[in-house]
């Protein structure tokens, strides 16, 4: 995240903190849609998800006297997040009669069309892409996502999964060796003069 | 440099500057990867394997519609305030929907889906009540608004804006719609001209989300506050004001929208043309409605008790402000003090509440200070007002 962003985030929190309201809606908007993209990779419930970042923001606001200052909303908010869909999911597979020792799935399948201008896949290419990283554990992709997608650090990473630092380094580490020995072998992807044509379209990884 | 020499592209993400390389480069940056690759070729490879890798997670992300970013936050706001009430409604609204679906699968799917085609991504928002006129562009730039009075005027294809005296170009890929916000505070006033010719005046206190360039079937804006439009005609493309309770969707007209969230009522008046008010039920419990505007007719809806009046006015009344007049007809001293709040960022108590209700008719420059307009008034009403030493005014009983 932008330095100049980050630093934002403070000092709207303090502001929240010490009485101002209206602030919340800002700390709500910069990262209402994040909160959704990451709930939306446990579950297909988009209700659920709604309904959980609005319980959240909601109880902000009703515990505001209780809370302490903090210097990483977005941190705050993902455990946060984490944490309440973890406990719906789990609420509705007992409702259901479903094992109720089932872990929450985190899946990226919801990425998988591939559909970027930079470079063009052909339908198979998209499939072996959408392969390879199915066959990453739930604790890899949400390494993965957390990391790349959402660009937190490792510090972040391992409070929002109970890991320790070293252990998340490890977990992307093999994350991404084992996706790239799939498409390496999978996949013509990674061939030579594949490679070069998408070289040449890309643009600056926003 | 050197340590870099024997990574994997493994390693590469596990560094945290290739990894800001890839998200936020500067001069700096380039120049070093640059010049690595160059000195060890054999590192290429690994360098664009990692680069596809991460590219493969930043794309296709999951966001909330305009509406229903919206609508949650609403539902922060009512629920913080009763929590036993908000229980009781989604309850409620789960067991209607129950009922219907057993009625009939069609019918339910239809109320309980308010689905919107239009996917908006909010740009960074500053705050509400700060005192800066700003615009936010595509990329989260903030450009500041210094006038009291500001003019902005898109070019066609909305990458080039003239802002006051000053042209500032956006970027912009072709064929994306970019959001753009303007935030007009109290005590300030714009007037933009959209990339599509349509003059849009934003009143004090107010917000105006907004694409640089229509591309959709639609031209579609998100207004908070009050704006008053002059629509280009484009019959191929009607133009949607979006606001938190009421939709306006017109072809080619002149017309004021009033939804300033503190209010309890929003209202649209029609000047010329005609437009359509689509107004949002409460889900499941109420239908939408929609009703059809003619010239001089000014409709509003009560928020809480969504109940609607339509009548017929002196449009003037309520567009004046545009010219910096205020225009009132038997109007509640309540409502003109809410408005000269807003106009001039000050703050105006009355210590007698009964006073609000004498009722005002008569025109008000807005070019005077707050003291000169509030001596007018005295001169129509038995008030007398006085100034705290932190600024704010007090009205009360002669």
């Amino acid at each position: 995240m932008p330095a100049h962003l980050k630093e934002n985030d403070q000092t709207l929190w303090s502001k929240f903190l010490h009485g101002n309201e209206q602030v919340l809606s800002l700390i709500y908007l910069r990262h209402a849609n994040a909160l959704f993209d990451y709930g939306c990779k446990m579950t297909s419930d988009r209700d659920l998800v709604k309904d959980a970042i609005q319980d959240i923001f909601c109880t902000l606001i009703r515990n505001r006297e209780n809370l302490s200052g903090t210097d990483n909303i977005r941190l705050y908010l993902f455990k946060a997040m984490k944490r309440k869909l973890v406990r719906e999911i789990q609420k509705a597979h007992r409702l259901q009669h479903v094992d109720a020792e089932s872990t929450v799935r985190f899946d990226l399948a919801f990425l998988h069309s591939f559909d970027h201008t930079e470079f063009e896949l052909t339908e198979r290419q998209k499939k072996e892409l959408v392969e390879a990283i199915d066959s990453l554990t739930d604790r890899q992709k949400e390494a993965i996502y957390l990391r790349f997608t959402r660009g937190l650090d490792y510090k972040d990473i391992s409070m929002i999964m109970n890991l320790n630092y070293q252990s998340s380094r490890a977990l992307i580490h093999r994350a991404i060796a084992k996706l790239r020995e799939i498409l390496s072998v999978k996949s013509d992807i990674f061939n030579q003069s594949f490679l070069v044509l998408f070289l040449r379209n890309i643009k600056p990884v926003v | 440099m050197e340590k870099y020499k024997n990574y994997t592209p493994e390693d590469f993400l596990a560094d945290d500057y290739f990894i800001q390389w890839l998200n936020d480069p500067t001069e700096e940056h380039e120049k070093f990867w640059k010049s690595f690759i160059e000195e060890f070729p054999e590192q290429k490879v690994n360098v664009e394997q990692a680069k596809f890798i991460v590219s493969m997670f930043q794309h296709e992300h999951e966001k909330l519609s305009l509406d229903e970013t919206y609508d949650i936050w609403n539902g922060v706001l009512r629920s913080a305030k009763r929590p036993k009430v908000r229980k009781l409604v989604r309850m409620l609204r789960y067991a209607a929907v129950l009922l219907l679906m057993f009625a009939s699968g069609a019918l339910a799917f239809y109320l309980y889906e308010n689905s919107r085609e239009l996917h908006y991504d909010l740009t960074e928002l500053n705050e509400s009540g700060s005192n800066e006129a700003k615009i936010i562009l595509s990329d989260g730039s903030e450009v500041s608004l210094e006038q009291k009075e500001s003019a902005i005027t898109y070019g066609s294809t909305g990458s080039q804006l003239i802002v006051n005296n000053d042209t500032i170009n956006q970027n912009q890929l072709e064929g994306r719609e970019y959001m753009n916000k303007v935030i007009i505070p109290y005590g300030k006033k714009s007037m933009i001209t959209l990339s599509d010719g349509t003059k849009v005046w934003l009143n004090a206190g107010s917000q105006l989300i907004y694409p640089s360039v229509f591309l959709r079937k639609k031209r579609e804006v998100m207004l908070i506050g009050e704006a008053y439009f002059d629509v280009a005609k484009n019959k191929e493309k009607p133009f949607v004001v979006r606001t938190s309770d009421m939709n306006v969707q017109v072809l080619g007209t002149r017309f004021d929208v009033s939804a300033y969230p503190e209010d309890d009522f929003v209202a649209a008046i029609l000047e010329e043309g005609s437009v359509g008010l689509e107004i949002k039920g409460n889900g499941v419990i109420q239908k939408d409605q929609q009703i059809l505007l003619v010239p001089n007719q000014k409709l509003t809806l009560n928020r809480e008790s969504r109940e609607t009046t339509l009548r017929v006015v002196d449009v003037s009344m309520y567009t004046s402000w545009k010219e910096g007049v205020l225009k009132s007809e038997s109007e509640d001293l309540n409502r003109l003090i809410k408005k000269i709040e807003r106009y001039y960022n000050v703050h105006i108590s009355l210590k007698d509440p009964l006073v609000g209700a004498y009722k005002i008719s008569g025109k008000l420059d807005l070019e005077k200070s707050p003291e000169e307009v509030l001596n007018i008034i005295k001169l129509t009403v038995p008030i007398d007002w006085a100034k705290k030493s932190n600024g704010d005014f007090i009205v009360m009983k002669k």
